[in-house]
């Protein structure tokens, strides 16, 4: 099977998983307790308006055929409106997911080289001082959860060390630069702006790292112990006979093969950053689909609860298809059965 | 060898240095590259937060910086909490203003006069007012404004669409609303009609909306615009960030008060520690109410920083369910409310608050005669003993249910299981989410023994909160769990909010109040403080500076933040103090 007919048949499998989830998200966000127009309008709307908005939004309807609606519309890009934004949910989706897709790339960035040099170094002095620090470092990085270092951050950075913005995106008084991917950092280095760049470049920082330290330190772990279990490899021992440095083996021969299960689970722990993301984006104010999803689940808003949802399965599903061929490029064994379709 | 050992472990050891200086120091590195940004540092690092002398030396931007919950609703014919009706009354204006005493004074309306039957209303509006946009204000934008709010029915529709009629302009400047039936708090009510420019929102509507030739009536372009002619505009608006208004220089009422705010952001966010990071770092003048007490002390001991506490009409219940086994029984409910700590709550979970009946002391029409009940287990025995279901209480368990979402309630509700213990009273405390509450209410059946619920005044009168706790036609939302049903108290308030002349209805209120205090169809626990944190060394706050001299402050929500009665003095900010550019 060709690289193309494998990534072909993950992308038609793809759709199905999506159209799965889709089903499952809208029955259950609907029949869980709470009249979502009774709620969004408050107890003293009259009984008419709020009947009017269940008319506008199907609920009058047997579930099968709010479903059709609903699946009509997305095909046409309409999500329905928000209950709580009172907007089209399409609108909030341009504007949040950028903000914690930015965030979730910061993080990820982070994630992948620091995860990548703690990692090497923990297996190329293992056993010393230095494997002992970066392990008990890991134990806390992992158990600490994301919300937890967002606090410490911003008690520390916020509080007795101000040096970085604690809110938002964008300082005051600074222009957002015009919108093409709506992620500012990219936008604005795009259009030469370097001035807006840095600026949102400082208030990403906080939320990045707390957001990152969980999967980097796990993935640290996952790395040492890959590369340790392949140190002994035959491999390895032909390439010190042959007199290679021992810095060009840890590098070239050793680390890259060692890379497969990090990118795996590296792979899963980027696409769970933007479910996971929201006590982050809640604590630094960051407007975010995180953050969004969780307000629509609180306020039972239907219509955002099922597109953040399925935004959130697509990301999952492109996620693991990019690990895959990550995962091909760094084994040749995977690449090479693809390619003789075995 | 040692020597080598030494040397390997501080060659090895350079490694990690190099590695963890670049992921801790990311911060260090970025905030040292160089300031781009023109504000949002501190004023001056080296000051600590207890310098004594103001810093600011430039002329600095006169801002109010507020954090509350979000959304925030800008539409007037949307939005009814607290945050939203902030905005609103900032943002636009009304026929008439709120007065703290509860009456209300000549606004856009300079004069008006009632018909005899009290159906009939004919206001005469101020010449020259000016919307932001430059447009005059007409009756046929008060016309458009009450048909708007009227046909969307959200937010504060409901106090019109079920008392007007009609509205009609008579001239340019003169506009006449006819009622269906008398309804004696009209004016009041009128402080939540709120004037949009009838030509920029029509400029503005979507076609295809639910209001026919009114396609969505604006609804989707004032979620972040605004067409008032209120003493702010909006500047800028960010969904779930912010609100940012800044001063209508051209305002009709003018700006005697020089010292008011440039500019007011609406900081959306209630977390605890980003509130007191900002409060810390200068960011920020006031704090949302949504704060715990312990998060309020600990902001309160910044420097410069003080608390700030009113009443605004908002009442803690426990609301019992009157149709169900054992608190159909009214010694039984007696037995409950004798046995609950009022006092240890309001010490220990709500400081600052008070006791309270149906109608708290804050609301204009409370009865001052009516003692609220207070602990005694002697008496609560007295009246257990007079139950049907006394002898066998353990067969009629009471289910108390609280909001998940407010943990302060589950606090209340072991308060209370604990106390009616020592009764024989077995108590379920249920902790349930507020969509389930909502939905558990709709049904006497499926509604438990209690509820814990804040419930607040729609419109500063004791009319307004009768009506929605315990006229029949609220049963089934969950600003009624008591299922109380009664025809003669449905008659006696639908007779007092009637009744226009004002001592009259009063009085009618308090008969009202003591005939529900008699069935004790609900435990009044307390009645709620807005509490908040401010900056008292540049804000002068009108609430808080009335609250220090004894006197009443404004009883109508969002109306203590009418920013053009503040004052700021940034010049005199002491450290920590950050900068505002718009």
């Amino acid at each position: 099977m060709k690289l193309g007919s494998f990534l072909l048949r993950r992308l038609l499998l793809s759709i199905f998983v999506i159209f799965g989830l889709s089903i499952v998200i809208f029955v259950i966000a609907r029949v869980v307790p709470g009249d979502p127009a009774r709620l969004a309008l408050g107890p003293r709307a009259p009984a008419e308006v709020v009947e009017r908005l269940r008319q506008e939004m199907y609920l009058d309807k047997p579930l099968p055929v709010q479903y059709y609606y609903w699946i009509k519309g997305v095909f046409s890009g309409d999500f329905g409106r928000s209950l709580v934004t009172k907007r089209p949910v399409l609108e909030d989706i341009k504007e949040y997911l950028p903000a914690t897709m930015e965030l979730a790339i910061f993080a990820g960035i982070l994630m992948a080289i620091f995860a990548i040099l703690l990692g090497t170094l923990a297996a190329r002095f293992r056993d010393t001082w230095i494997d002992g620090l970066i392990r008990i470092m890991s134990y806390f990085g992992v158990a600490i959860p994301a919300f937890v270092v967002a606090v410490i951050f911003m008690m520390v950075f916020g509080y007795f060390w101000p040096v970085l913005p604690a809110l938002g995106r964008l300082s005051p008084g600074m222009t957002p630069p015009a919108t093409i991917t709506g992620m500012l950092t990219f936008d604005s280095l795009i259009q030469g702006n370097f001035a807006t760049f840095w600026d949102a470049f400082k208030h990403l920082i906080l939320p990045a790292v707390a957001l990152s330290l969980g999967g980097l330190f796990q993935e640290a772990r996952i790395t040492r112990s890959s590369m340790v279990d392949n140190m002994h490899k035959d491999f390895l021992a032909a390439e010190r006979g042959y007199g290679i440095p021992e810095r060009v083996i840890m590098f070239k021969y050793l680390l890259k093969p060692s890379l497969i299960p990090t990118a795996s689970v590296m792979g899963l722990d980027f696409a769970s950053l933007l479910g996971n993301a929201f006590l982050v984006e809640m604590i630094f104010n960051w407007p975010g689909i995180s953050r969004y999803g969780i307000s629509a689940m609180l306020h039972k808003d239907l219509n955002a609860i099922s597109a953040v949802i399925i935004i959130f399965g697509a990301v999952f599903v492109v996620v693991n298809i990019i690990v895959d061929i990550i995962v091909a490029f760094l084994d040749p064994r995977i690449r090479l059965s693809t390619a003789k379709g075995t | 060898m040692k020597h080598n050992r030494i040397k390997n472990i501080f060659k090895n050891g350079i490694y990690l240095f190099l590695v963890l200086c670049l992921l801790l120091g990311l911060p260090l590195i970025s905030s040292c590259a160089g300031p781009s940004q023109p504000t949002q540092t501190p004023t001056s690092p080296s000051a600590t937060p207890s310098s004594p002398s103001p810093t600011p030396t430039k002329e600095e931007v006169k801002v109010i910086r507020h954090t509350d919950s979000w959304p925030c609703y800008i539409d007037p014919a949307v939005g009814s909490d607290y945050v939203a009706s902030i905005s609103l009354c900032n943002l636009y204006d009304s026929l008439v203003f709120p007065n703290p005493d509860g009456s209300v004074k000549p606004w856009l309306a300079k004069s008006w006069t009632v018909s005899d039957d009290g159906l009939t209303y004919t206001f005469n509006l101020q010449q020259g007012v000016k919307f932001h946009n430059g447009d005059e204000l007409t009756a046929e934008d008060v016309v458009f404004s009450l048909q708007r709010i009227m046909a969307i029915g959200e937010g504060y529709g409901y106090l019109f669409t079920t008392s007007v009629k009609e509205a009609k302009a008579l001239d340019k400047y003169t506009v006449q609303f006819t009622l269906e039936k008398p309804f004696g708090p009209f004016l009041g009510v009128l402080v939540r009609l709120y004037i949009l420019n009838k030509k920029q929102v029509m400029a503005n509507i979507q076609k295809d909306g639910p209001y026919g030739e009114f396609g969505d009536y604006g609804k989707g372009w004032l979620v972040t615009h605004d067409a008032g002619s209120g003493p702010y505009m909006i500047k800028d608006m960010k969904t779930e960030e912010y609100v940012l208004m800044e001063r209508f220089d051209d305002y009709w009422a003018g700006w005697e008060n020089k010292d008011a705010p440039k500019y007011v952001k609406e900081i959306g966010t209630t977390e605890a520690i980003t509130v007191r990071t900002l409060m810390s770092r200068g960011e920020l003048e006031i704090t949302d109410q949504w704060q715990t007490s312990e998060n309020l002390d600990a902001i309160s001991k910044l420097p410069n920083t003080d608390l700030c506490s009113f009443f605004e009409g908002s009442v803690l219940n426990i609301m019992i369910n009157t149709k169900k086994a054992p608190t159909d029984d009214i010694h039984f409910r007696k037995a409950l409310a004798y046995c609950v700590d009022y006092q240890q709550i309001i010490d220990k979970v709500f400081p600052g608050s008070r006791a309270s009946t149906a109608i708290p002391a804050s609301v204009p029409g409370y009865n001052p005669n009516l003692k609220p009940y207070s602990l005694d287990l002697t008496k609560a025995e007295e009246e257990l003993k007079q139950s049907p279901y006394y002898g066998k209480l353990d067969q009629y368990p009471f289910e108390l249910h609280w909001v998940s979402e407010v943990p302060d309630e589950e606090k209340i509700a072991l308060m209370v299981q604990a106390n009616a213990a020592k009764l024989g009273i077995k108590v379920n405390v249920v902790k349930v989410p507020w969509a389930s509450v909502v939905d558990n209410l709709a049904k006497p059946e499926t509604t438990p023994n209690g509820v814990i619920i804040f419930v607040s005044a729609h419109y500063a009168e004791a009319g307004s909160l009768l009506e929605s706790r315990y006229h029949s036609r609220s049963c089934g939302t969950w600003e009624q769990g008591e299922w109380l049903q009664d025809p003669e108290i449905d008659s006696m308030i639908e007779d007092a909010i009637a009744t226009v002349n004002l001592k009259e209805r009063f009085q009618k209120y308090y008969a009202v109040q003591e005939k529900i205090f008699d069935l004790c169809p609900t435990i009044w626990v307390l009645e709620q403080a807005v509490r908040q944190a401010y900056r008292k060394d540049y804000v002068v706050f009108p609430a808080a500076e009335a609250m220090k001299q004894g006197m009443p402050v404004n009883p109508v929500m969002g109306y203590n933040f009418y920013y053009r009665d503040f004052k700021v003095f940034p010049e005199k900010a002491q450290q920590p103090y950050t900068s505002f550019q718009p």
